[in-house]
């Protein structure tokens, strides 16, 4: 038995070869005509914390990359776009950005992810050589050689919000709130060095833990202490409608301003969120042809799939168009040429004009928005091009 | 302000008791801590969440919630739970899988994001000449009810009278002729009940999201530490610890008050010689 084996084996192995060498044929034809595809890695909590976020900036990234596809990719080349599970945190993203790097051979990193991640994914692309473009909002600071942000940081939402509510609705007594932890704090550090510089005085300041949703004993300091309005910062979702909720039912009315709530949010808290201003670069309500270009276009391609885009999200498509047309420009998908190109670039997408020229972050356009009674956002103003400020002096 | 910080105290207290009170029954007559009561009050935030979408009236939640509850808990003490009250140990991490999964299937079926449940009650009303939310003081008056109703059972009903002989001495009660095994059924589907009960009064409180029940399990695990199986014992701790936590957060910060829950209980559980 053993000894028939062996003797059938060569002829085994040739046939096999010879299937196999048949096969690759038409495939290494289709190869060599079609160029290699332009890696974009896009790490991203698919799981934890930001996992409510995630499909949506998938579903941004993907509608980019199909539209330049479209039109004939970038340089003759076709993108594509490979989503990876960051887990929300620093050791999913160590992973995520090796297996992007390594296993991918992805040209460059374009994605949204907490601060955790980023601080630890950042490192390893620049190791690698790899550009970096992030596009979620953020508390600042984060400089690299390769890392580009395309999203805001707190001094181009926290002053026009706290500028209009002084100006607009005669705040001057404040009454500020926070969710304990770095982005809550960091957020009202901001709204209170602003506040100072326009002439107000802060009244009380208070953190609640994460995971306390009960404000009870905040409301009635807030309730003592009797401001003009309130500017509050929690960490995203839940707690934003929590605190709003109590607030509500405790029978306070002055303004409140938002540090923290997005669209979404409001929207499934119903009318607990009514009224309340925030500030932002991207609404669904934003009325401009590329928006309404780009809403339309998500829908038609996800139909009852589509996650709402958001603030989150939208910066993802820009940050793909701004990459495309850095390569075209350069010619090239080297990082050094392209760190060259990418500040010139402005492209003009859903949320207005983008240019990533300010020590590699952006000037944004800063819109001021309200939450209306049946949870819906409505944008009143826009502010125009709010500067990032000094984030990497050491910059460009 | 002294009259607010009295409401603070009350209905915080009011609220810690409707949410811990389903944890007590079944710590009292099964002898286990079921950890999957913040699954419970979860699903029961979730009956909200589809009332609304049905467009039912809100207080409808309620008693969707509560059969729900009951009807999940007779299933898994069926299924699962009356296999293991041998191993008490085993059912901790049975209620822990538990809570595990039906947070799973919340997920699932309604995503990770926070889901809107209408409010009967959003307005605040004048109390002794402070303004405060009407429904926490719906609430309060709530817990005092259900702690009569219960009590109510207990000293009153043929059940009551049961499950009172299973408290004290199961393997007596047995020898009596009592079906310990109908009693724990029950026992466990009311508690059950009463936390998802729990969990649709918090919707007009807070946002409804799968894990929302997380926090809630923790204080009420201390609770019903500190008060053993006494209805009685379970409204004091609730004011003297909800009492607590209001006043450090007041006077201190929340930071600390969120922290007075645990530390006091701790301290009392120390201290506290007569075990009830």
């Amino acid at each position: 038995m053993r000894k028939s084996w062996a003797s059938h084996r060569p002829r085994l192995l040739a046939t096999l070869l010879a299937v196999l060498a048949l096969a690759m044929v038409p495939a290494g034809a289709v190869r060599s005509q079609d160029k290699k595809p332009i890696v974009i890695a896009v790490p991203v909590g698919l799981s934890g914390v930001n996992s409510v976020v995630a499909p949506a900036v998938v579903q941004s990234g993907e509608l980019a990359v199909e539209e330049i596809n479209a039109k004939g990719g970038v340089l003759g080349r076709k993108l594509q776009l490979v989503p990876l599970d960051d887990e929300s945190g620093p050791a999913g993203a160590v992973k995520a950005f090796n297996t992007a790097i390594r296993q991918h051979k992805a040209d460059t990193i374009i994605t949204m992810e907490t601060s955790a991640a980023r601080n630890a994914g950042a490192p390893i692309a620049e190791r690698a050589k790899t550009l970096f473009i992030y596009t979620s909002f953020y508390e600042g600071r984060a400089c690299g050689k390769n890392l580009f942000i395309n999203a805001w940081v707190p001094e181009q939402v926290v002053p026009p919000l706290i500028k209009f509510m002084t100006d607009e609705k005669k705040v001057k007594k404040w009454f500020a709130v926070g969710s304990d932890y770095a982005f809550g704090r960091g957020m009202i550090e901001a709204a209170k060095s602003t506040i100072k510089g326009a002439g107000g005085t802060i009244l009380g300041e208070e953190y609640q833990p994460l995971q306390q949703s009960d404000w009870t004993a905040i409301i009635s300091k807030i309730r003592a202490a009797n401001p003009d309005g309130i500017i509050y910062s929690t960490s995203g979702g839940g707690p934003n409608i929590d605190f709003m909720k109590q607030f509500k039912a405790a029978g306070l009315t002055m303004p409140v301003g938002s540090l923290s709530i997005d669209e979404l949010t409001a929207e499934a808290g119903g009318n607990a969120a009514e009224g309340v201003y925030y500030t932002g670069d991207y609404f669904t309500g934003l009325d401009n042809p590329e928006n309404k270009k780009f809403l339309d276009a998500m829908k038609k391609k996800f139909g009852a799939n589509l996650k709402t885009p958001n603030s989150l999200s939208e910066p993802e498509y820009d940050g793909i168009y701004a990459y495309a047309m850095a390569v075209e420009k350069a010619g090239t998908t080297d990082v050094d040429k392209l760190l060259q190109v990418l500040p010139m670039i402005v492209f003009k997408g859903p949320r207005g004009q983008v240019r990533m020229n300010k020590q590699h972050h952006a000037p944004l356009p800063v819109y001021l928005a309200q939450v209306q009674a049946d949870g819906k956002t409505k944008v009143l103003k826009s502010f125009g091009l709010v500067d990032p400020g000094n984030q990497c002096p050491n910059l460009k | 302000m002294f009259t607010t910080q009295l409401l603070d105290v009350v209905t915080t207290a009011g609220v810690l008791y409707i949410v811990a009170l389903g944890l007590l029954i079944v710590y009292g007559v099964l002898k286990i801590i079921n950890l999957a009561h913040g699954a419970f009050l979860a699903v029961g935030a979730y009956a909200g969440v589809v009332t609304t979408g049905l467009g039912w009236n809100p207080w409808t939640a309620l008693l969707l919630a509560f059969v729900i509850g009951v009807a999940l808990a007779a299933l898994v003490e069926w299924r699962v739970l009356r296999r293991l009250y041998a191993r008490p140990l085993d059912t901790i991490l049975a209620t822990w899988g538990l809570n595990i999964i039906v947070v799973q299937l919340i997920t699932l079926y309604f995503g990770r994001e926070i889901r809107f449940a209408e409010s009967a009650i959003g307005r605040a009303v004048s109390v002794g000449g402070a303004t405060y939310s009407e429904y926490r003081m719906v609430l309060l008056l709530l817990a005092v009810i259900l702690g009569v109703a219960v009590w109510l059972v207990t000293q009153r009903t043929q059940i009551g009278i049961v499950a009172r002989a299973v408290i004290m001495n199961e393997e007596l009660a047995q020898a009596l002729g009592i079906n310990t095994r109908l009693v724990r059924f029950m026992t466990f589907c009311l508690g059950a009940g009463l936390a998802a009960l729990a969990g649709a009064l918090l919707t007009p409180l807070i946002s409804v999201h799968p894990n929302l029940g997380v926090p809630w399990l923790i204080n009420a695990f201390m609770l019903v530490l500190v008060a053993g199986v006494s209805l009685a014992n379970l409204a004091l701790a609730a004011l003297v610890l909800g009492g607590a936590q209001v006043l450090v957060s007041s006077y201190g910060n929340p930071v600390l008050g969120s922290l007075t829950i645990v530390i006091l209980a701790v301290v009392i559980l120390r201290f506290r010689t007569i075990t009830i």
